[in-house]
């Protein structure tokens, strides 16, 4: 019976311990004056999907945008556009992480910040982006499946590679819901 | 009696006073993280829980875009912690099995206890009834009324109170009431 407690006490303290709160890595004014240099005026675009579109997304990146609205967040300079970022939350089971993808005025990456993480998660995502991670995204369009992931492999741990791989995953949603939905 | 813990081996209540403290010191934790994340009042929790604002009832039956400017502030999220479907249906799925767990193991401490067999029904049914409540207040908050929050604080003091009332009245009577010498 004494086994049986104590197993009982540590399983009970590690679920209740293993709720992952976020942690916020970069605030966002932070990311967005980083990713949008210069602007002045910012604007907030959200798309609510109909049915069709969203079926259209979740096919595409296996991915459902939280309430079905998307969000695109455009930064000016005077009438001039600067570029667009959104931002991205990718769930895992240790808990979400969000992504901030940013694009220019070619409708190129400009940069991925990765804003939130997870107490668990945040070394883990802390030695990918110290191995580069972010660095691979830049540059990429539409057209392109970001894979940032497959070149840390062997210079990282498996679950920082693991991180990198969600990472990959906020960014390939970025991409999907840019491509189709910003106009 | 069968099982009575005030007459059960030093080991035993030694084990059960872990079992006790460990979820105490656990259940202190859970409380300081969730003044972090969601907060104690009915405003904070419907925050953290309800659906946000923009979210339609119905998708739309053609996708439709709305745009509105905003500050670099505004980037700040007034919610500390928003959690959205998806991560309550992860919250759900990690938390409830865990406090079945422990509504079992301090039912088990429960049936060793000199109470009444109506107390001890009653105390059983507040230790599993007690995330019910919680879980369901997070739910009905998010789905039919934010006023459900205050569902949410009933089963979390109700799980708190749950826990207090076993280990007091466990530690008393293994540790300090005085066994009447039987003639």
């Amino acid at each position: 019976m004494t086994t049986m407690f104590r197993a009982a006490a540590v399983a009970a303290a590690a679920v209740l311990l293993h709720i992952t709160p976020t942690v916020v890595l970069v605030e966002r004014p932070d990311a967005v004056a980083q990713l949008l240099p210069g602007a002045d005026r910012y604007f907030a675009r959200e798309v609510h999907l109909a049915d069709a579109d969203a079926h259209k997304l979740h096919e595409a990146v296996d991915w459902s945008p939280t309430d079905g609205v998307l969000t695109f967040y455009s930064g000016r300079r005077g009438n001039a556009l600067i570029g667009v970022l959104e931002f991205v939350r990718v769930d895992t089971p240790h808990g979400p992480v969000e992504v901030t993808v940013a694009f220019d005025t070619r409708g190129a990456i400009r940069g991925v910040i990765v804003t939130k993480a997870t107490v668990e998660t945040k070394p883990w995502v802390l030695e990918a982006l110290r191995a580069g991670l972010v660095g691979h995204y830049r540059g990429l369009t539409v057209a392109d499946i970001p894979a940032a992931s497959t070149a840390l492999r062997g210079s990282v741990g498996e679950l920082p590679l693991y991180m990198a791989q969600q990472v990959d995953k906020g960014v390939a949603r970025a991409l999907a819901a840019y491509g189709t939905f910003y106009k | 009696m069968l099982y009575d813990l005030s007459r059960a081996d030093a080991p035993v209540k030694w084990s059960v006073t872990c079992l006790l403290l460990t979820f105490a010191l656990a259940y202190g934790f859970g409380g300081w993280m969730v003044a972090l994340y969601a907060g104690f009042g009915p405003k904070q929790v419907a925050a953290t829980y309800a659906r946000s604002e923009m979210s339609m009832p119905m998708p739309p039956e053609s996708t439709v875009v709305v745009e509105h400017p905003m500050t670099l502030s505004q980037f700040a999220e007034s919610a500390p912690h928003p959690v959205d479907t998806a991560l309550l249906v992860q919250d759900t799925h990690v938390h409830v099995p865990m406090y079945g767990v422990i509504a079992a193991c301090l039912s088990v401490v429960v049936l060793g206890l000199r109470m009444s067999r109506r107390a001890a029904l009653g105390t059983i049914s507040l230790l599993f009834a007690a995330p019910w409540l919680d879980f369901l207040g997070m739910w009905l908050t998010k789905f039919l009324a934010p006023g459900f929050a205050w569902l949410t604080i009933v089963g979390g003091w109700a799980m708190a109170a749950g826990l207090v009332i076993v280990t007091g009245m466990a530690l008393w009577q293994m540790w300090l009431r005085k066994e009447r010498a039987v003639s």
